[in-house]
């Protein structure tokens, strides 16, 4: 069995294929599979049988022809970004996202798609892939991008000094081949079979190869292989992007996209699109949804999302060094009140784990019940039968709702005994004490997999282990999951995952709210993205 | 603050008299940033994390300390950096990667034109409802006046903000909804500020310009001119007026700092990239090179007003002189 390319595919694809048209198995979810396994994406939707999408909550109209030129103001925070790959903001990542682009692209239905690179093949064992690179990409400056810059990216991911998240998602890398100038090999020490997808995460842009030697500051030198021109950035104020004309894929219908920095409070936001002075906002919460709902120059985008907040624990800090203190919390937790008063019942029940039912890999288990009893008695048998005082660390990082959730806790707490103190703290001093306050909340973005979040924040060692969680049998699990090509099967593998964290009492984890956005009518072929990743090279104005 | 007052300064002259004055002004600027270099800079590794971010390594900031002259004892390490600030070296911006001055400069130019076109109106309006009031102490006139003065000047900033969007941006569409100025200057991004500085500041001129007008128009000198028979309009214009400006004249100088560096709030809530909003920025932030230099900014702003408040006040009340 062979590909458009005559390249032989994977001896998993034909199966996959049999299970999803005889068996009934998830056809997007096989989809996705296949585009993994460097299946081309139009004969894997003709294999099996997909027609036009659903319409998708998107900011476009069918019936018209997209209109050239123009300036978009995206109203998004305009931060401080001197290395994309260690960049922990993804409103960062979309600003560079319109200049430095990855080596595949995933969609908004986490269908990975070939980018700047054309092409990629695992070998049967998923431990070895190689990738060819697209031919004629030239970077702004008019250099051609060849596997030279591609190994200068993946090396310093992995080096042992790295200060990128990448170390953590890239460990199993353990050397880039260059074949020739515009192909190369991967070889990992285990396999992961959706590689592909995690090279579309916001810290894996391919910067110019003499990044480092040039100060290491992409603002600065802003260098990219993208549609769009970095010409003016101001910290908090202002970045402006300007259409490339040699660009190599087709040209991005916008001229111009100003990304404005209107400050944190949302409701100034949607006056500035009520006056018509901005067109698009990166994020609505759910206190301005029924202002947004009124205005009919606006229309509201919204999709289910992953991104959720985390309430975890250290468990190297006492009193959170006692699992039973820990199930006591996750025990009197109100899970369905939360997300009735905090986000008004706009997304889905989380269940402690960190995996969404939408997740692929999701695997149900019993829903862990509320029960201020056995939280009681937990605290009791923990040396604490008058109760226990605990202090609940946030930042509002994604808006009020976010207190809302912890006072909805800090209730709920009371109930069982636990004096729970919340200290609520500036966004931006959050951002720098986050992975470091023992009991803390924090927003944690959409990740396409379930094993994707577990991997960046719960497996041992990694970077963003913010609950300092240390488990081999949960790191094992992690690693079956990323080697299972069968979506039920790594389902499976990651129902021992999700057990292990709940069993240890890991996090309070209660809902996923649904992403919302908001854009003036004008904007077309703009869709809120679950994982607020952006490209704006097909977005235009009416 | 070493204040001279102006009775003081009557009999050494106006040169020596102002020279105290900024001689005042100097101490209290040194004053004020030893405090601040003290709370910001006495704990060095705070420092390293802050410049160097969370994930730096030990040995990283060790070097960073030691490249920046960080071991130095903590006396040493303020003056060097009070030579630098003297002599325009105002370091880095941590968050914005910004030299300090070269941002400062013109946040403060926007705060300005904020506050003088803020000032432009407020100044006649609370004026000359303060004037009206007092010449007719006890009328309903007066009483619509001390109603919306105390009203205004209860409603908080942030709270006339949303008030005036509701009804201007979202309901009416009259007006923008942010004050970016992104484009280059735009009259109409001003209204809504200035509204909002107007509302707070206002009413509070005009108590003020009342009570002392209630004071003047009840002077023996004022019963004389009308006894003359001069007019109503004449005694208050040539006569009670430049009398009962001395008090809200301080108030008038009092509110320059506060619009120069304190609107943060208003800046804030209509995006208004001005300094307060700088400074709020680096608050948030921890910049310290910033946050100290927007201090020592502000501390300049408040002294100097001072000293011209003292000079409007000598040059209105003609019983104060500098010799």
């Amino acid at each position: 069995m062979k590909n458009t390319d005559g390249t032989r595919l994977h001896s998993a694809v034909r199966p996959l294929v049999q299970d999803a048209l005889q068996r009934g198995m998830d056809r997007r979810s096989v989809l996705r599979v296949l585009s993994w396994l460097g299946v081309s994406l139009a004969s894997a939707r003709g294999v099996l049988g997909f027609t036009a999408a659903a319409a998708p909550s998107t900011a476009s109209s069918p019936a018209q022809v997209p209109q050239r030129g123009g300036t978009l103001r995206f109203v998004c925070s305009v931060q401080q970004m001197t290395d994309p790959a260690t960049t922990t903001w993804i409103e960062a990542s979309n600003l560079f996202r319109n200049s430095v682009e990855f080596l595949t692209y995933v969609d908004s239905d986490n269908v990975t798609h070939p980018y700047l690179a054309e092409s990629w093949h695992p070998s049967e064992d998923l431990r070895t892939w190689e990738f060819k690179l697209r031919d004629g990409i030239r970077w702004s400056n008019g250099e051609r991008l060849t596997v030279a810059d591609v190994a200068f990216n993946i090396n310093r991911w992995i080096a042992p000094s790295s200060k990128s998240p990448n170390r953590t998602t890239f460990a199993a890398i353990t050397a880039i081949e260059p074949l020739d100038e515009l192909r190369f090999r991967l070889h990992l020490s285990r396999p992961i079979c959706s590689l592909p997808e995690h090279l579309y995460a916001a810290t894996c842009p391919i910067l110019h190869r003499r990044f480092e030697e040039q100060g290491a500051n992409w603002p600065r030198n802003p260098l990219g292989t993208g549609p769009f021109q970095l010409t003016d950035y101001h910290v908090s104020r202002l970045a402006v992007f300007k259409r490339r004309r040699d660009y190599w894929g087709p040209a991005a219908y916008l001229d111009e996209i100003r990304y404005l920095d209107l400050g944190t409070e949302i409701a100034t936001h949607v006056a500035a699109l009520a006056a018509g002075q901005v067109d698009l906002l990166y994020r609505l919460t759910i206190a301005e949804l029924d202002l947004v709902q009124r205005f009919p120059s606006m229309r509201l985008l919204s999709e289910p999302s992953a991104q959720t907040l985390v309430m975890r624990m250290q468990q190297d800090q006492k009193p959170y060094d006692d699992v039973r203190v820990r199930k006591a919390l996750v025990l009197a937790c109100d899970r369905e009140q939360m997300l009735r008063l905090a986000y008004r019942n706009h997304g889905v029940l989380g269940e402690h784990h960190h995996v969404a039912p939408f997740h692929p890999d999701y695997f149900r288990l019993p829903p862990i019940k509320r029960d201020v009893g056995a939280a009681r008695r937990l605290l009791a048998a923990a040396g604490h039968p008058s109760g226990i005082d605990l202090t609940l660390c946030l930042g509002n990082t994604q808006g009020r709702y976010e207190q809302d959730t912890a006072q909805v806790l800090q209730q709920n707490c009371a109930e069982a005994g636990i004096r729970l103190a919340l200290q609520v703290i500036p966004a931006a001093q959050y951002w720098t004490i986050w992975d470091k306050v023992p009991f803390g909340m924090t927003y944690w973005a959409h990740r396409p997999l379930g094993v994707m979040a577990l991997e960046l924040a719960y497996r041992s060692g990694s970077v963003w282990n913010e609950s300092h969680f240390a488990n081999p049998r949960f790191d094992a699990a992690l690693d079956r999951a990323l080697a299972i090509l069968d979506p039920q099967h790594r389902s499976a593998a990651m129902g021992d995952a999700e057990r292990i964290l709940q069993e240890e009492a890991v996090m309070i984890q209660a809902f996923f709210p649904q992403k919302l956005t908001v854009a003036s009518t004008r904007v077309r072929d703009f869709r809120a993205d679950p994982q607020d990743y952006y490209r704006m090279d097909r977005v235009w104005l009416a | 603050m070493a204040r001279m007052s102006v009775v003081d300064a009557q009999a050494s002259g106006l040169p020596r008299w102002l020279l105290l004055k900024i001689g005042g002004m100097v101490l209290t600027m040194i004053a004020v940033s030893f405090l601040v270099f003290s709370v910001l800079e006495l704990n060095v590794d705070d420092v390293a994390v802050k410049v160097l971010g969370q994930f730096s390594t030990a040995d990283q900031r060790a070097a960073w300390l030691q490249e920046g002259g960080y071991n130095a004892p903590f006396l040493l390490r303020y003056l060097r950096w009070l030579g630098h600030f003297i002599t325009g070296h105002w370091g880095n911006s941590t968050y914005y990667r910004e030299d300090v001055l070269t941002l400062i400069a013109p946040r403060l130019a926007a705060s300005g034109l904020l506050a003088g076109a803020a000032l432009l109106v407020i100044v006649p309006v609370g004026l000359a409802l303060g004037v009206i009031a007092g010449v007719r102490e006890g009328s309903v006139v007066d009483r619509l006046v001390s109603v919306f003065a105390i009203v205004t000047t209860s409603i908080p900033e942030f709270a006339s903000a949303v008030f005036l969007t509701s009804l201007f941006v979202f309901w009416l569409s009259w007006l923008p909804g942010v004050s970016t100025m992104a484009d280059g200057f735009h009259l109409r991004e001003l209204v809504l500020p200035v509204s909002v500085l107007t509302l707070y500041s206002a009413g509070y001129i005009a108590r003020m310009t009342r009570s002392s007008m209630i004071q003047v128009m009840q002077s023996p000198y004022i019963r004389t001119a009308r006894l003359k028979g001069n007019s109503m309009r004449r005694v208050i214009l040539r006569h009670a007026l430049r009398n009962a400006l001395i008090t809200p004249v301080t108030v008038i100088m009092l509110q320059i700092p506060w619009l120069l560096s304190g609107v943060i709030v208003v800046e804030v809530f209509f995006a208004y990239q001005g300094f307060g909003t700088l400074l709020y920025q680096a608050a948030l932030n921890t910049d310290i090179d910033l946050i100290e230099a927007c201090t020592m900014v502000s501390v300049a702003v408040v002294v100097t007003t001072q000293v011209a408040s003292d000079l409007l006040y000598a040059w209105l009340n003609p019983r104060m002189s500098f010799r």
